[in-house]
């Protein structure tokens, strides 16, 4: 007899439907597992034949075959055990059929008949419902998760037994649950992310640093990558933490898209993400940790860090292969992963802060206290320029603050830069509505020579800066993005000079490396 | 001299045979020499000796060796290559074989265009006439040159190798301006103040004057190939040892003295208190040359040494103005014993205005930048902001946090400062600190 159940796989960030079919007929006591099983499928048959058994069911004495169709995709992972278990009960006329063509099932099975959570439910819950399912059934541990994907009816099931019921007709195992309320509208969405950033560090910790402050502002507002660079100690890391709570709000598809990227990556989800991602990998990583293709379906911090943040701390210690793959997720907001035998693109549109000391010392510009010498110093600015420096639009520089600045009042808090932050987001999606981007820093040359127009004084203020040989045709552009974010911040329509001055001020070229090297 | 066939011939003006088998001899002695280099003025010393002194006081067992090799020097015989000197060990008898090989470096002898002036021909810097001066120079960028070079008047700028910014800035503006005035500048080739000073003589258009310790094919490292090469394009290149012969500590400290004695006036930008930051001011007060220092602050161990040799009457000098003026007084330089005071009694500079106590706000300008000095203040057409920030800078207050400390309008400050800054009159350095910038035609 032949019965059939659906269930979802995970292929790196992809979800792919599986049609679970099992045979039972005549023949020697067998069970067999065919197409293209990983070891943990394959594993399966013990623990469905000791759960089915434990729960009290019936194991059929005959020959057993199940087929994971379709049989070119590579299937992985343990959460196809129910689905097989329920497709074999029903291929023994231990449960009905009908009921298992309408529900999806995944869950991990054990040896008990207890179905375990596995990773990775938001997405299948999100493919489940795209695929025209009425139902999930999973483990209780990932109904939270599940339940964020509107549309779909989410079955608890604890055990088999439970499943059992659920395909006969009966209830599920879930306690009379609120739903998770999915954020409606964009106040709501911005009291969510007040509520949330509560908690986390604030931007009212940072005491002095007015200037790197406004510089981590200016950044958030216009998704620009930036590069604080100070001695240790002057509170690079501190700010960098911070950026994270006034910065927008996701919206609700990317909060989607992040929860799931999350969620197959295997953190436990239990609400939609509220804050955008901030990931800070130490310099020890490799290329392949940063963008991925590690092992197949592994995905790097750059995708983890998707409309986020990727935090570098001491950029200058990170390996040059690694920074150098950096590139292309920086141009194009994803990154192609091609291995032999698969290819993936993941998207990874992130913000690049990265953080540094000046020189190996870290006390350079700090007269007395740097002991580098200029071999050192060169070395550490060979690190840190090229391909990557050419990406980052603003650099700040951080000082060791005076004693009388850490009493001083801070310049803002979190909640009023995030509301600045939001305003200047608010105007920027509005004017590049038509481009198809929406921050200040995905502008190219010609939307700059459009929407990033200067008045009569900034317009000589570049072309002194151009003169005096201070910008290259590509900072020329950063610095009119940055320029145009300050004046978006300041509700300016037209990018003034003062605008100008001030990106400027805040290009990331050292004009001393110059002299230096000379 | 290398066999090498690519080494023109010596021309009629070059050095005289005597003055290149001295060179030779310095080089063939370079191992035992590194290794009595410990004393500087020992050093000095033996350099003041003639050849066959030299050779006993220092050539140890292969004296004889070299006395003979010496005697039937020609002007073509290859340097001999010593390892590293170690006169506790035993010479090794099979020593001898090794020393005809060619110098072992890791790039090519670069002889093109190499002459050689001495003493006893024309082209050779007059003021080279000390009691330890080099017999005889190799020239890259021509002889000519250098002798036009040295006929104008020479200062020498000399400071730490791994300075401030700050320094870096008054170095390179110092050799911008002179250079700009008609006076050469004449620095060593190492990291730092002398590569600065090689940087702003070429920021003028002019040329200065190189002194490396050791030979000029061999002695450049690679991170400065580029400055090398603009260097002699524009102005020239010596060293008093044989182009091959590979560049050694001891070379470095005898370079210095070439330096000095080129010099009028020596100028000492940043330097620790330390013997070997010292030495060039050292060497030129024993010549009885003027030496000149470069105050800075009173706290940075960098300009400790500046102001050891400040408290002890060096003139006092903040740009080329004030080192023209040294040159150009009725009577010309004077040796630092009675060194010019009247300098420091001259306007005071912006930079030295007032701080008041606990470094609390102060919402007006340094009074300093607009009082004094109004007959030749540069940045009298400066935007009142523009003046003001800039004052501020200069005293000190060169970060945007302290300047807006200082009471500056925040949201035009950074206009400001880069107003300021496509204007040339700062310069952002390391740290994101802004330094003033001298301007040459102060």
């Amino acid at each position: 007899m032949l019965a059939r159940a659906h269930a979802f796989t995970i292929d790196g960030l992809q979800t792919r439907h599986v049609s679970v079919e099992v045979d039972v007929r005549a023949g020697l006591p067998a069970f067999t597992i065919v197409g293209l099983a990983d070891t943990a499928v394959r594993e399966a048959r013990e623990r469905i034949t000791a759960a089915i058994l434990n729960a009290g069911f019936e194991f059929p004495g005959r020959r057993v075959t199940a087929n994971l169709a379709p049989g070119d995709v590579r299937k992985a992972g343990p959460g196809l055990d129910l689905a097989l278990a329920c497709a074999v009960l029903a291929a023994t006329g231990q449960l009905p059929q009908e009921e298992l063509e309408r529900v999806a099932l995944f869950g991990e099975l054990g040896l008990d008949g207890a179905v375990r959570p596995s990773r990775g439910a938001l997405a299948v819950a999100h493919a489940a419902q795209r695929a025209g399912m009425s139902g999930l059934a999973l483990a209780p541990a990932c109904a939270r998760e599940a339940r964020l994907i509107d549309g779909l009816r989410v079955i608890v099931v604890e055990h088999l037994q439970s499943a059992a019921r659920v395909l006969r007709g009966g209830p599920d195992d879930a306690p009379a649950e609120p739903r998770v309320a999915a954020a409606g509208g964009r106040s709501q969405l911005r009291q969510g992310v007040a509520s949330a950033c509560l908690a986390g560090p604030d931007l009212s910790d940072v005491r002095g640093q007015h200037h790197a402050v406004k510089a981590i502002v200016i950044a958030a507002a216009g998704a620009h990558n930036v590069l604080l660079s100070g001695p240790p100690g002057a509170g690079k890391t501190m700010l960098a933490q911070r950026i994270v709570s006034i910065l927008p709000p996701l919206s609700r598809a990317e909060a989607v898209e992040v929860t799931r990227i999350h969620s197959l990556m295997g953190s436990r989800v239990d609400a939609l993400a509220m804050t955008r991602p901030f990931r800070a990998p130490h310099h020890s990583i490799t290329a392949a940790g940063l963008v991925g293709g590690a092992s197949r379906g592994c995905v790097g911090e750059v995708v983890l860090a998707h409309h986020g943040v990727l935090f570098l701390d001491e950029l200058s210690e990170f390996a040059r292969p690694t920074l150098e793959a950096l590139r292309q997720p920086l141009e194009d907001g994803r990154v192609a992963i091609v291995r032999a035998g698969h290819s993936a693109v993941y998207p990874a549109r992130f913000m690049l802060l990265a953080a540094t000391n000046p020189c190996p010392c870290g006390f350079a510009g700090d007269g007395d206290r740097c002991r580098c010498g200029e071999v050192d110093k060169a070395r550490h600015r060979r690190r840190l320029s090229g391909p990557l420096l050419d990406r980052i639009d603003l650099a700040s520089s951080l000082q060791r603050d005076l004693a009388d600045d850490l009493l001083a009042a801070p310049l803002t808090s979190s909640a009023r830069a995030r509301e600045q932050v939001a305003d200047a987001r608010e105007r920027q999606a509005a004017r590049l509505a038509a481009e198809g981007v929406a921050v200040n820093a995905q502008m190219d040359g010609r939307m700059l020579r459009r929407y990033a127009r200067l008045d009569e004084r900034g317009q000589e203020m570049l072309r002194g800066a151009r003169r005096a040989g201070l910008l290259s045709a590509r900072g020329e552009t950063r610095v009119l993005r940055v320029a145009r974010t300050i004046a978006d911040l300041d509700a300016s329509e037209r990018v003034r000079a003062r605008d100008l001055g001030a990106a400027l001020a805040l290009r990331p070229e050292p004009t001393i490396e110059g002299n230096r090297a000379a | 001299m290398s066999s090498s066939s690519s080494r023109p011939t010596p021309r009629p003006s070059g050095a005289c045979a005597g003055c290149r088998r001295r060179s030779w001899l310095l080089s063939a002695l370079s191992g035992p020499l590194e290794y009595c280099a410990r004393d500087r003025e020992r050093l000095l010393e033996l350099l003041a000796l003639p050849d066959m002194e030299l050779l006993e006081a220092v050539a140890g067992r292969r004296a004889n060796e070299l006395r003979e090799r010496y005697e039937r020097f020609r002007g073509d015989e290859p340097a001999p290559v010593h390892g590293p000197a170690r006169t506790n060990q035993p010479a090794r008898t099979n020593q001898p074989a090794r020393t005809n090989q060619p110098a072992r470096t890791n790039q090519p002898a670069r002889t093109n265009g190499l002459e050689t002036v001495c003493g006893h021909g024309r082209g050779y810097p007059r003021s080279l006439d000390g009691r330890c001066s080099p017999h005889m120079l190799e020239v890259a960028g021509g002889a000519a040159r250098l002798a036009r070079l040295t006929a104008a008047p020479v200062v020498a700028i000399v400071g730490s190798r791994s300075p401030s910014d700050y320094g870096i800035e008054i170095a390179r503006s110092l050799a911008r301006g002179l250079s700009a005035s008609g006076v050469s500048v004449v620095a060593s080739f190492t990291d730092g103040i002398a590569a600065a000073t090689h940087a702003g003589a070429l920021d003028a258009g002019a040329g200065s004057v190189a002194v490396l310790g050791g030979g000029l094919g061999v002695a450049c490292p690679q991170r400065r190939r580029s400055l090398y090469e603009r260097v002699v394009r524009g102005g020239c290149a010596v060293s008093e040892l044989p182009h091959d012969c590979a560049g050694r500590r001891w070379g470095q400290l005898a370079s210095e003295r070439i330096v000095v004695e080129l010099a009028l006036l020596t100028v000492m930008v940043e330097a620790e208190a330390t013997a070997g930051d010292l030495a060039p001011a050292r060497i030129a007060l024993a010549l009885g040359r003027t030496v000149a220092a470069i105050p800075g602050r009173v706290t940075s161990p960098l300009s400790r040494g500046t102001h050891a040799l400040l408290m002890d009457g060096a003139s006092l000098v903040r740009g080329p103005r004030d080192v023209l003026e040294l040159l150009y007084v009725p009577g010309g330089p004077r040796s630092s014993a009675g060194a010019p005071r009247s300098s420091m009694g001259g306007p005071r500079s912006p930079v030295g205005a007032p701080r008041s106590p606990q470094g609390a706000p102060r919402s007006r300008a340094p009074d300093g930048a607009d009082r004094h000095d109004e007959s030749c203040d540069p940045h009298a057409g400066l935007a009142p902001a523009l003046r003001t920030t800039l004052a501020h800078v200069g005293a000190g207050r060169d970060t945007p946090d302290k300047l807006t400390r200082a009471g500056l309008d925040g949201s035009e400050l950074l206009l400001a400062l880069s107003e300021l800054e496509l204007m040339g009159l700062i310069v952002r350095g390391d740290g994101g600190r802004y330094l003033p910038r001298h301007r040459v035609d102060e």
